[in-house]
């Protein structure tokens, strides 16, 4: 076929901007424009301002705890207040500012590491901030409505049902706080499908820089942590719109449920903060000491036990609760295990230390900070894992004292050293190094002082989370140090605010790689242009600028793929996930409104749903739809191969299992397992904790069980039919079957509704639990039908044209695994029906 | 009883006063210690580390990052585990008492299964014999806990737990809520008051019996204003007014060191005040403010309920 019918005939040329150089194709939309943008580096650079933002708020709150603590009976903030300080200051320091900027970090940097020139699914990343900025909106504007929540970062049932906090306070944490979580966890997709599938050429797995290791693992971590806590918040808001009665006791429910599913993500949560952090850890230290990092292997495999165990220890903050001793001790010796994953990190930092004299920059004294603090808030972790001690100190400033070590020692101090090693990256300018000092010891001698002394608080009896004390029971002189050393650590932060405002005028002007690094990242002169790579080199090492000469050469020449771009469009490679071998060409989308559109859709139906505005809810549902609709129908870009330079000659969008599309839907399975199974858990354990319950409700109807289950597979075998029909260019069989294939899903969810249409789901919280199986598997039926008469029509409607297979090819794996999901709802309700008295 | 822990008990789990939280201590100074030791050796190997220069050898990794944390928590998990199978035994034969969390006070039932005796916000324990508290929750998720003698264990809706603790010398030991239920949960506190068995049991007896007699008039007339002003809509004061549940039992309020849950000296002072202005001095209390009570009906009140020793 000639280049020019080629042209006539290739859907993915309508996208192109013929008339525009790379540079351009690659330019960044100015003013209004800028909030189409997509680009990793300005969704990154977002990320971290938004997430620094919230962080400070969260700092000022915690200070107007410390004020209210300074003395005993202090009256500087009422009851309310202070609760309501307490519980913003969690809730925004872990869901609106760790997370977030940390994924920021992994946004902006991971593409320029490994070597793409932007994240593989750049609109999802759009949309994930704008998420993550309505949800955080939404939580902060509760202050606006005098409804700011008060009752704990941990939203324990029953304090937070209708009854103990009536008013929207609490609404407003479950909706935002949800809606946030949908984009910590599209980022995760998002950068589990970047580190596996968009790396430069020959850069495999053992030769990823060990950030992207570190990021990697949280991102899974992420994608299986967060579900519970989602669910349980979909349960609770349930509870408290609808009365569905899943933590009432009176109806079989459970307040421990709730704690459960929010300490299963409560506890991995920690080490995705923490891991991340670690991974700044493991970047700056090498280059300090101009040593590689010791122990690669060491650290990958530490980083994977330590996701591994993450999810075996959440109950160590539920030891309390009276859980029986045995159960106790498993989980304290689980508890405990995970001092051997991060003592080997912590002796892998050693060991590379050793390797040469460090630079003692102000990065590398926050490296020391958390080295410190780190160990220290560790061993203290090791401490309450004892079942004994933690009776003791639970719910005590003790904890208060080792979360902080670990969260502020484990995060903090590396995030502030990261902020001076890549601040010339964002501003081509150096901070102050003499002011950066002063920055690190006030905020190393204020943490201290502040924390240190909330152990002994702690010990000599002092509970969490309470506003005022009586004087003269042994706290007085304790608290009033520890608020003394919160306003030195505040000063501290504030310096450096004040240096980076500094710094943007006056800063000195970096240059190309100022600290002398490994890392790609340093590849361009500070700022990199937008693009990261004029051509995309290929990596034999996992410190490429110290082993490989030829790319401390003029950037813009060093030779690599994709220098050509015969289409006009962004694209990056798509690698093998493992070898890291070129596998295609990966076409990135341009600047586009329909993120924005669809986020802010979401945020209305969000927020009228708090304000029990249904039609309005309602109306932003189809809007949502639509924006997702109008994001999928562009026309495809596949079918074709392109000359990618080096000898390599690739197709583009290649419909393949070793693909960021299909890993992303791989990944995506992953996340609705996790919330499916966390609703299987939730059933699971109503019906073990109490059995009675379970006698009273109505048995499922098996026959309908049975046929969901045998509609199920049906669907599967439709999907798959679909895809190779598909393959072979067959349009309209192929679109009649995604046909039969959706009404097949219509067919799977009506079934299982009627199997359980007897069951009172107001009487028990088993019975709740059960509808709420079911109505999880009818939202994903919901999702699969709208795919697969997406796929029929734009088959139908010429769309897809012969050669294109991508979304087919893709929706075939989903299918499977919702069908999977359905068929074993019906096997369950088969297996109650058989097992209810 | 020990003076020197000023106006409240002692409430500290650096002060163990029973097996339980002795312990427990036992394990935090052992623990801290080695705590600070292993801190020690880390810090001067990252000295030693920055210092010298050298070839680091995987076997550093192995020692340091992988056997030595393993034989560290191997030992202490022996060493907890031993301690928790000698405290979290729950004695059958031991007296029971049977306390419910509410928003925010404390019920009390001695012998729940047998004498059933009410009483609220102080509870009192005899000395060197195991005390098995039964813990349920009227409401949201408390916790009990009173550092001196024992660690604390969640009060929670649907479910009843129990431990046995023995507290081994006689005092006031402060107690309070350790799980966050709400606007007062700062001021929801209560002590537990040791005393010899003998001592304890005629506790006991006399706390089963009806309330002191108002002697003089001002208490008569206060006893009049507690029935009048709908008080027993609520509060118990068994011989006077008998069958409310929904407030602390008022059988012997005055003979209580505390006030409004282990907060406030009792005195006639303090009951007024709490009296008129319930909502001001715990926020969030199920019961009204009486401020529309005339100031002599609320000082007889007052000195009325004081006389309930």
């Amino acid at each position: 076929m000639s280049a020019t019918a080629e042209h006539q005939t290739y859907t993915g040329a309508l996208k192109g901007e013929p008339n525009k150089s790379f540079e351009e194709i690659w330019a960044q939309p100015r003013g209004i424009r800028s909030l189409t943008s997509v680009s990793h580096r300005v969704v990154g650079k977002r990320f971290i301002v938004t997430g620094f933002i919230f962080f400070l708020i969260a700092g000022l709150l915690a200070l107007g705890v410390r004020t209210q603590l300074i003395v005993p009976g202090n009256t500087f903030l009422d009851l309310q207040t202070y609760n309501q300080f307490f519980t913003m200051h969690g809730t925004l320091m872990m869901f609106l500012f760790a997370i977030p900027i940390l994924e920021g970090f992994g946004v902006y940097f991971l593409p320029l590491m490994l070597g793409a020139r932007d994240l593989i699914f750049p609109r999802l990343g759009a949309f994930g901030y704008f998420c993550y900025l309505f949800g955080g909106i939404i939580v902060l504007s509760s202050f606006l409505f005098d409804a700011a929540p008060e009752s704990g970062w941990f939203m324990y049932t029953p304090l937070t049902t209708k009854e103990y906090t009536p008013g929207l306070s609490a609404d407003f944490w479950l909706i935002g706080i949800t809606f946030a979580e949908i984009a910590s966890v599209t980022a995760a997709v998002e950068l589990i499908a970047a580190i596996l599938c968009a790396r430069a050429p020959g850069m495999s797995l053992t030769k990823m820089p060990i950030f992207g290791w570190y990021i990697l693992i949280t991102a899974f971590m992420i994608a299986i942590g967060f579900p519970p806590l989602i669910i349980g918040s979909v349960l609770l808001e349930s509870q408290r719109l609808l009365g569905l009665p899943f933590f009432d006791a009176a109806f079989g429910g459970d307040p421990l449920l709730w704690q459960h599913l929010f300490w299963i993500f409560g506890h991995p949560e920690v080490y995705i903060i923490f891991l991340p952090a670690a991974g700044f850890v493991s970047t700056m230290l090498p280059t300090f000491v101009g040593k590689p990092i010791f122990g690669y292997g060491f650290l990958v495999a530490a980083i994977v036990t330590m996701g591994f165990i993450s999810f075996g220890l959440w109950a160590h903050h539920m030891y309390a609760t009276g859980i029986s001793p045995v159960s106790l001790s498993l989980f304290s010796a689980a508890s405990t295990m995970v001092a051997i994953p991060t003592g080997i990190q912590i002796f892998c930092f050693i060991a590379t230390l050793a390797q040469g004299r460090p630079r003692f920059t102000t990065p590398m004294l926050f490296v020391f900070g958390f080295l410190f603090i780190f160990v220290l808030g560790g061993l203290t972790g090791v401490m309450l894992a004892s079942v004994p001690f933690n009776f003791q100190v639970h719910d005590t400033y003790f904890v208060v004292a080792h979360l902080h070590y670990v969260l502020i020692g484990g995060m903090v101090f590396p995030l502030f050293g990261a902020f001076y090693y890549w601040v010339p990256h964002f501003t081509g300018r150096m901070m102050s190094e003499t002011l950066g000092k002063w920055v690190f010891w006030l905020m190393f001698i204020g943490f201290n002082t502040t924390f240190f002394l909330m152990h002994v608080t702690g010990l000599r009896g002092m509970p969490r989370r309470v506003a005022t004390y009586p004087e003269d029971i042994g706290w007085d002189r304790l608290n009033m140090l520890s608020s003394i050393g919160s306003y030195i650590l505040a000063a501290g932060i504030a310096l450096f605010v004040i240096d980076f405002f500094r710094h943007l005028r006056s800063g000195e002007p970096a240059g190309r790689n100022p600290w002398g690094a490994g890392t790609m990242e340093w590849f361009y002169p500070t700022v990199a242009p937008g693009y990261n790579f004029r051509a995309i080199p290929p990596v034999r090492s996992r410190e490429p600028l110290w082993d490989q000469p030829e790319l401390n050469e003029d950037p813009a020449a060093v030779g690599g793929v994709l220098r050509a771009y015969p289409d006009h469009r962004r694209e990056t490679v798509g690698c093998d996930p493992l070898s890291g071998e070129p596998l295609h060409i990966a076409r990135l989308p341009h600047p586009t409104w329909v993120p924005l559109f669809t986020a802010f859709a979401i945020a209305v139906m969000f927020g009228s749903l708090l304000v029990s505005a249904y039609w309005v809810t309602a109306g932003a549902f189809v809007a949502m739809m639509a924006g997702f609709t109008a994001w999928a129908w562009e026309p495809s870009d596949s079918g074709v191969t392109r000359d990618a330079g080096l000898g390599y000659r690739l197709p583009v969008d290649k419909a393949d299992r070793r693909s960021h599309t299909y890993i992303a839907v791989i990944g995506t399975l992953l996340i609705l397992g996790a919330l499916y199974f966390s609703l299987v858990f939730g059933v699971l354990y109503l019906w073990n904790t109490f059995p009675d319950f379970a006698a009273r409700i109505a048995r499922p109807d098996p026959l309908m069980a049975g046929g969901a289950i045998a509609a199920a597979v049906l669907m599967a075998v439709g999907a798959m039919a679909a895809k190779w029909l598909s393959m072979r260019d067959r349009f309209l069989t192929a679109a009649l079957t995604g046909v039969v294939t959706a009404a097949l899903g219509a067919a799977t969810a009506g079934l299982l509704y009627l199997a359980i249409a007897d069951i009172d789901r107001n009487a028990t919280a088993l019975g709740a639990t059960a509808w709420a199986i079911v109505a999880y598997v009818g939202v994903l039926m919901f999702i699969a039908i709208w795919w697969a008469l997406f796929n029929a029509l734009r088959k139908l409607t010429g769309r897809t044209r012969p050669g294109q297979h991508v979304a087919d090819f893709n929706f075939s794996p989903f299918a499977k695994g919702v069908a999977l999901f359905a068929a074993t709802t019906g096997a369950l309700l088969l297996a109650a029906q058989g097992a209810l008295p | 009883m020990n003076a020197e822990l000023g106006e409240f008990g002692a409430q500290s789990a650096l002060r163990a006063f029973g097996p339980n939280a002795e312990a427990a201590l036992l394990l935090t100074v052992v623990m801290s210690v080695a705590g600070i030791v292993i801190l020690a050796i880390v810090m001067g190997l990252v000295w030693l580390a920055v210092r010298r220069t050298g070839r680091p050898r995987s076997w550093w990794i192995w020692a340091g990052g992988i056997v030595w944390p393993l034989a560290t928590i191997l030992v202490l998990f022996v060493f907890s585990t031993i301690t928790l199978r000698a405290i979290a035994r729950t004695d059958d034969t031991a007296f029971v008492i049977e306390v419910t969390g509410h928003q925010y006070w404390w019920d009390v039932v001695y012998d729940p299964d047998g004498r059933a005796i009410r009483d609220a916000n102080e509870i009192w324990v005899p000395v060197g014999e195991p005390v098995t508290f039964r813990l349920v929750t009227d409401d949201v998720i408390h916790s009990f806990w009173v550092p001196s003698l024992a660690g604390k264990m969640d009060m929670i809706p649907g479910r009843t737990n129990a431990f046995t603790m023995v507290a081994s010398e006689p005092g006031r030991y402060r107690g309070q809520c350790a799980e966050f239920c709400g606007l007062s949960h700062p001021q929801m506190a209560f002590e537990v008051v040791a005393v010899p068995p003998d001592r304890f049991a005629a506790f006991l007896d006399e706390l089963q019996g009806e309330a002191r007699d108002a002697a003089r008039p001002e208490l008569l007339a206060g006893k009049q204003v507690f029935l009048e002003a709908g008080c027993a809509a609520c509060h118990q004061i068994r011989g006077v007014a008998e069958g409310a549940m929904v407030g602390p039992d008022l059988t012997r309020v005055g003979g209580r060191a505390a006030l409004g849950a282990g907060m406030w000296r009792m005195n006639k002072g303090n009951l007024a005040g709490w009296i008129a202005d319930v909502g001001d001095m715990k926020p969030g209390a199920q019961m009204p403010n009486y401020n529309h009570l005339s100031g002599p009906d609320l000082r007889a009140l007052a000195a009325y309920l004081e006389s309930l020793t």
